[in-house]
């Protein structure tokens, strides 16, 4: 997925409806969001109802009188408005109360296609490389934090070893990696995302 | 926060760790949606996480214990007369301690009502708390599953991964058992350390278990 610049061109064919601008916009803040998600809600439906309603109304002010005064801060605004949905779910019990009456406009699907499973599978080939180069002890510590999410502080004493390692030892495997997922993103055209999408 | 204060603070990384405080983590996920050299940053930094997870969790599932075989030696090898005579003597007073002393001993047990340490396990929400089993050595203990059961699975396994991440062993669970806490009693042969209850879900239609949830417990033995 490339990036596009978040301009007033860009905002004006959002909300004139272009449809590939609108793929690119959902797919684009969509991973941003359900990143964000991840750490506060527990269930899958819970994040998909935020990240839909987040949409409903940044669609809903985009068409409104005055609509994003500020382009270029689009998405510092889907950010504030996903803050707010958040904060309604944490009050609600209910999603039904905190939609509007309006007709939900459909919102564009994630597409998988060939190009994206072959990206996918060499980001996998590459993260196993990234993997087998690694020490046994740092692949045992990435094991024990991120898949069985054990105390980060137990790890640190257990492996002796302090939480700035963590922070390197991560910011190396990902620079190692962002190269070839660059170039995947970058090779499929704007809106469509691979199989291996997070 | 603006792009050099998110790179100093390697806030990408802190992210991704749960290590930003509230405030820090309003300021960088308000510059993120805005800045995409750190969107780029963290995204590819979350999918090789999750592909991190995926291979090691493959890995983990795979070990297996190796044990060595022992080379072939002839039959009767061992049958000698200077040999065959004291074991025979020593297997008869085996024979005679287990019917004097040890049968009625555990006939005796068996009558008496006996408690299992146990710790409750709920798997797919996280404990703010990892839950302790203080046990003895050789003793068994109990692990009260709770898990949340959906129709989509008609079976489920539990797996139990040691310390270094091998799996010890699963067991199966059926639906039924399910919808009520599990007990799943753990033989008594056990180190101390940090085990993992792991409970993968048969689909109905069929093809591969998928992961529920994990969650990790420490044995403490006396």
């Amino acid at each position: 997925m490339q990036f596009q610049a978040f301009d007033a061109p860009y905002v004006e064919r959002l909300r004139s409806g272009d449809f590939r601008t609108q793929e690119h916009f959902v797919a684009y803040f969509s991973e941003l969001i359900q990143l964000k998600l991840r750490a506060r809600l527990r269930s899958p439906q819970a994040i998909e109802d935020v990240r839909q309603e987040t949409f409903v109304r940044v669609f809903a002010a985009l068409r409104s009188p005055g609509g994003i005064r500020q382009p270029e801060r689009l998405g510092a605004f889907v950010n504030s408005i996903c803050n707010n949905v958040l904060l309604e779910h944490y009050r609600s019990s209910s999603r039904s109360d905190s939609l509007d009456d309006e007709p939900q406009n459909e919102l564009p699907d994630p597409v998988m296609d060939v190009l994206g499973a072959v990206a996918a599978k060499q980001m996998e080939e590459k993260v196993r490389e990234i993997l087998d180069e690694m020490p046994e002890r740092d692949r045992r510590i990435l094991r024990e934090v991120f898949l069985e999410e054990r105390d980060k502080d137990d790890v640190c004493q257990d492996f002796a070893v302090d939480r700035d390692y963590l922070r390197v030892l991560l910011h190396r495997a990902k620079q190692s990696f962002k190269l070839l997922y660059l170039k995947n993103i970058e090779r499929r055209p704007p809106g469509l995302t691979a199989a291996g999408k997070v | 926060m603006d792009h050099s204060d998110a790179v100093h603070l390697k806030a990408t990384e802190r992210y991704l760790l749960n290590e930003l405080d509230p405030e820090q983590l309003d300021q960088f996920e308000e510059h993120l949606f805005d800045c995409p050299d750190c969107a780029l940053d963290v995204r590819a930094a979350a999918m090789l996480v999750e592909q991190s997870k995926a291979i090691l969790s493959e890995r983990t599932s795979a070990a297996a214990v190796k044990v060595p075989v022992p080379a072939p030696r002839p039959w009767l090898a061992w049958l000698r007369p200077a040999l065959a005579v004291p074991l025979m003597a020593v297997l008869l007073a085996v024979v005679v301690y287990q019917n004097l002393v040890v049968y009625p001993g555990m006939k005796n047990a068996e009558n008496t009502a006996y408690l299992f340490p146990a710790a409750s396990i709920n798997v797919a929400t996280r404990s703010a708390a990892t839950p302790v089993v203080r046990s003895k050595s050789g003793e068994p203990f109990v692990l009260l599953v709770n898990l949340p059961t959906e129709n989509r699975f008609s079976s489920y396994i539990a797996d139990l991964y040691d310390p270094p991440g091998h799996i010890k062993w699963s067991v199966p669970i059926s639906a039924e058992t399910a919808n009520d806490t599990v007990p799943i009693r753990i033989p008594g042969q056990l180190n101390a350390g940090i085990y993992t209850l792991a409970v993968r879900g048969i689909p109905q239609e069929g093809g591969s278990p998928l992961d529920i949830g994990r969650q990790p417990f420490e044995l403490r033995l006396n």
